[in-house]
């Protein structure tokens, strides 16, 4: 086997332009399969479930023990303030109003933000762009977002019912940050999608 | 469009990852043909799309889907050589003996499309993943190593002789 080098070949650079294998390499087609191979792929394909939803169910009991707790801290905390000049209130951080869309986390809580207005004001900007640009999706592809965002809606709406009663659970706001993210994705990749003509 | 087309087929929407198929199958097909042979390049196209599927809730776009994909298609493809009894150790070692044989059987071709098809089919597994990927698909040594296992500079080598015995298949004999 011819082990000498051509003059100036460097293995680990680009061939040079008039060696023979860039030219083979150049001339080298495309091919497409003889036949559609689709079906063989499809027929593979087993049915994907969206992530199961985590269920948080609350006995009467519980809930009973979760709201008298809240009404406790609440008016210890209401008592607090009382006592307190105006000044030193105001300058008091506000335990749950981190904003989620930085995902910072404290403690090892993401805190939610209930009234977060950035959240809002980008939802309802969103869901205009959508609403007006929706007649240039393909209906398939609105019935596939809509129901997804009722998907992700009731996800949100549940998370804060339960946050409701256990503000300060981990899970729980965690849950509610990751589906309003999930919201304002979907939002962001359909708008796009519809200003794009749905192509 | 063909991003979304992603993040539905991630939600499981199979006619959107049908699209996404569509989009990217030629690449993925001549891949496989390149590295695997026309004959196995059915089947292998594939097998990419079924694992792409069984995959996609890992891919996050740090990189493009069509990066993703195209790496996920060579690992599928070399995991294949693999399992047909190259043994890993043996992935590039066989490749200097087989070579030495390739480099005797010297052929006389049309045009050098088909030369190239032809001689590269004659080349071990791993001395064609090596050229396949560096001078055709444009990856890096250090990449090609990560992907089989291997030093920089063994894909070095490997090129190196690859190259070497393919010049010499395509040269048409006087």
């Amino acid at each position: 086997m011819t082990e000498q080098r051509q003059f100036g070949e460097s293995d680990h650079e680009p061939l040079a332009a008039d060696d023979i294998l860039s030219e083979a390499i150049g001339q080298w087609r495309e091919e497409m399969p003889a036949a559609d191979l689709w079906a063989g792929v499809a027929t593979r394909l087993e049915p994907r479930t969206a992530p199961r939803r985590t269920q948080v169910s609350f006995t009467l009991p519980q809930l009973a023990m979760a709201a008298s707790l809240l009404i406790a801290v609440a008016s210890g905390l209401t008592w607090l303030a009382a006592r307190q000049p105006s000044s030193a209130v105001e300058a008091q951080p506000t335990v749950v109003a981190q904003s989620e869309s930085t995902g910072e986390v404290e403690g090892g809580i993401v805190n939610a933000n209930f009234a977060d207005a950035q959240f809002n004001a980008a939802v309802t900007d969103l869901e205009q762009i959508l609403h007006d640009e929706r007649d240039r999706l393909d209906p398939r592809t609105v019935l596939v977002i809509e129901r997804n965002l009722k998907t992700i809606d009731l996800a949100i709406q549940e998370a804060r019912m339960a946050l409701n009663d256990d503000p300060a659970n981990a899970y729980l706001n965690s849950h509610l940050a990751d589906a309003r993210r999930r919201k304002l994705d979907l939002l962001r990749h359909a708008t796009t999608l519809a200003s794009a003509g749905g192509n | 469009m063909l991003v979304d087309d992603v993040v539905l087929a991630t939600q499981g929407d199979a006619a959107a990852f049908e699209r996404v198929y569509r989009a990217h199958m030629p690449r993925i097909f001549n891949l496989a043909r390149r590295m695997a042979g026309p004959d196995a390049a059915d089947e292998l196209t594939q097998d990419v799309f079924v694992r792409a599927w069984q995959k996609l809730a890992l891919f996050r776009g740090e990189s493009s889907f069509a990066t993703w994909l195209h790496r996920l298609a060579v690992n599928v493809i070399i995991e294949r050589f693999r399992t047909l009894g190259t043994a890993r150790e043996r992935f590039l070692a066989d490749s200097e003996a087989v070579l030495e044989v390739a480099h005797a059987r010297r052929t006389k071709h049309l045009d050098l499309s088909m030369d190239l098809q032809v001689a590269i089919e004659q080349l071990p597994h791993g001395a064609r993943t090596v050229f396949v990927l560096h001078d055709v698909e444009g990856y890096k040594h250090e990449e090609i190593g990560d992907i089989l296992g291997v030093s920089a500079g063994t894909s070095k080598s490997q090129l190196h002789r690859a190259r070497q015995t393919l010049r010499g298949l395509l040269r048409k004999e006087a």
